[in-house]
């Protein structure tokens, strides 16, 4: 089982924003796009998640095409993070992360409703704020509150075949340095227990320490995909970034430095 | 699809102190029931009904007269208060009234088209049940779909870009009535009038059920998308993320909205500021999520509404007071308040 976009065309007033592209996130696979500004990370993963069309190529979940599903049977297969609006109403952390909880018309799901929200809560370090008004929280509180709502959106009770994805766009942002790697472990723990994630980063390090697949996105086109390793070896991050890039690779940990 | 039940209503997602309060809210409404049924210009005890000791007149006065009128206050006052917030839910906007975006007013041009030209094409009967409130409907929907179209699809402008489209809508109605105004007939006149004050008197059995039917429907009808209405709040991009069909959340809003404003509207004229001041009161006591603001709402803005309506009776006996003078002495200066918390947002 995987999600798989297969010739994704995108264009806007006749500028070609994505290339011909195709990617395949499986189960338990983490996949990152990399790339500068601009080069259509963002527009690739909201035609995977579904929030925009492309002008041509096709989306599959779990080899069904992407437009023969409901919004609601998508919000069941995947969650994603993107960009968040500002909230105008003084909702708590609970209730926001909450909003991501979806009922599944079975009676098992629904009572594991409190236990879910507390063990996620805890994992995503904000069970101290959940009474706190979502508006008097900083950026990187907020962005935590809204990382924990997409995973209640996929929660399990236990460990499920139930083929899920998750697609985060620089989930990072805005966090301090040990929630970074925190968020990081605790997505590489869902990929561990089956979950497919696509990611959008910027952090080079934090990209190739944690990823299975990587894609270098460079103005709509697809410039290389591979193992991290692979790419390192293959010299094109200086190209891609347009800066001389120092790479130390040793045996399991690869260290980028740009300066 | 099995999984639809769980959007319908789910006590999961208030609080408990929200149930409380909502229970508080209740047991107000009840008093203030049992409060006007009891007062009015005229003077008799409420409990010579029970005991059957009552004249032939105070039974008239009591069963077609007062009950008719208190019913129709809280009523009317739930379906302004509800409409007010599902609508400031949906334009993502607290300032959203049906008031002050025009969407009464709508109704108010609706009615009045009825009454100047209405007389020709149908009898009174059918003319005051029937095509009166179906054409106060029309107009609040016409007003709501106009909005829709002018904010591009209820796209988040800003809090003030609506309150301006609203003060341009409400003067393209006023423009409307004042023409009406002008062309209409003396008898058509008085009842012109009527409109733009807004009071609950006069009202008869044969018009309060159906705008009974109307609204309560409207309020079961909106119960199963409360919850998608907080979702709403994330944006719209995100509710969709989150599974929620927003363009028939946003149908939903519209029909129920345009037709308990316009039910209200048929029965009792324009009424400022209950549906801009109760859903915040309610927010302060409780919280914001739409399954407690909703129905806290229609709870709240019944009983104030029937309090409206009790001063507006006794204050200056035996004449009346507008009932929409002392909403809107109570709601401008709030009004006002909320303005500048804003913005200082």
């Amino acid at each position: 089982m995987s999600i798989k976009s297969e010739n994704i065309n995108l264009s806007y007033n006749n500028e070609e924003i994505l290339k011909n592209l195709s990617l395949e996130i499986k189960q338990g696979e983490i996949v990152t796009l990399l790339g500068p500004n601009g080069a259509g990370k963002s527009s690739l993963l909201n035609i995977i998640s579904g929030d925009t069309d492309a002008n041509s190529g096709l989306v599959y979940y779990n080899n069904k095409d992407i437009n023969k599903l409901t919004i609601q049977e998508r919000a069941f297969i995947r969650s994603v993070m993107a960009q968040s609006q500002p909230i105008v109403f003084d909702f708590n952390v609970r209730e926001i992360v909450e909003m991501g909880w979806l009922d599944r018309g079975n009676i098992k799901h629904a009572n594991q409703f409190d236990r879910a929200i507390k063990m996620i809560l805890n994992d995503c370090d904000i069970a101290s704020l959940e009474f706190r008004k979502f508006n008097t929280l900083s950026g990187g509180e907020q962005r935590r509150v809204h990382f924990a709502r997409t995973l209640l959106q996929l929660w399990r009770e236990s460990k499920s075949d139930e083929p899920r994805y998750l697609m985060l766009d620089e989930p990072t942002a805005n966090l301090d340095l040990s929630h970074q790697v925190k968020m990081m472990k605790l997505i590489k723990k869902l990929s561990n227990e089956g979950v497919g994630i696509l990611l959008i980063l910027h952090d080079l390090n934090l990209a190739f320490k944690y990823s299975d697949k990587i894609a270098i996105l460079k103005n709509g086109n697809m410039v290389s995909y591979g193992k991290p390793k692979d790419i390192v070896l293959s010299n094109i991050l200086d190209d891609v970034y347009e800066l001389p890039l120092n790479v130390q690779l040793s045996e399991n940990r690869i260290i980028i430095n740009y300066v | 699809m099995s999984n639809n039940i769980s959007f319908i209503f789910n006590s999961k997602y208030l609080s408990k102190s929200q149930s409380a309060l909502l229970i508080i809210i209740f047991i107000i409404l009840i008093g203030s029931l049992l409060f006007a049924f009891s007062f009015g210009s005229y003077n008799f005890s409420i409990l010579s009904l029970i005991d059957g000791s009552n004249s032939l007149i105070e039974n008239t006065v009591f069963y077609e007269i007062r009950v008719p009128r208190v019913i129709l206050a809280g009523l009317v006052g739930a379906s302004l208060a509800v409409s007010g917030s599902c609508l400031q839910g949906l334009f993502r906007n607290p300032l959203a009234d049906p008031g002050l975006i025009g969407v009464s007013a709508g109704a108010a041009l609706g009615a009045s088209l009825i009454i100047v030209f209405g007389s020709s094409i149908a009898s009174k009967f059918i003319l005051s049940t029937f095509l009166l409130p179906l054409f106060a409907c029309l107009g609040s929907a016409v007003v709501i779909m106009l909005l829709f179209l002018l904010t591009k699809g209820f796209g988040h402008q800003g809090v003030t870009y609506m309150l301006l489209v609203g003060i341009a809508i409400n003067a393209i109605a006023s423009v409307g009535i004042g023409i009406l105004t002008f062309i209409s007939s003396d008898s058509e006149l008085r009842s012109l009038t009527f409109w733009t004050m807004g009071s609950f008197g006069g009202v008869t059995w044969p018009l309060l059920i159906p705008a009974i039917i109307i609204i309560l429907f409207s309020f079961i009808f909106l119960i199963p998308v409360l919850r998608n209405l907080d979702i709403l709040q994330l944006g719209e991009s995100e509710a969709k993320r989150l599974g929620v069909n927003v363009q028939k959340l946003k149908y939903r809003i519209i029909i129920t909205s345009a037709t308990s404003v316009g039910a209200s509207v048929a029965l009792s004229g324009m009424i400022g500021f209950i549906g801009l001041v109760v859903p915040h009161l309610v927010r302060l006591l409780g919280g914001v999520n739409h399954t407690y603001v909703v129905i806290g709402s229609a709870l709240m803005g019944s009983s104030l509404m029937i309090f409206a309506d009790l001063l507006s009776r006794i204050l200056i006996q035996p004449a009346e007071l507008p009932v929409g003078l002392i909403t809107s002495a109570i709601g401008s200066p709030f009004f006002l308040w909320l303005i500048f918390r804003i913005n200082k947002i």
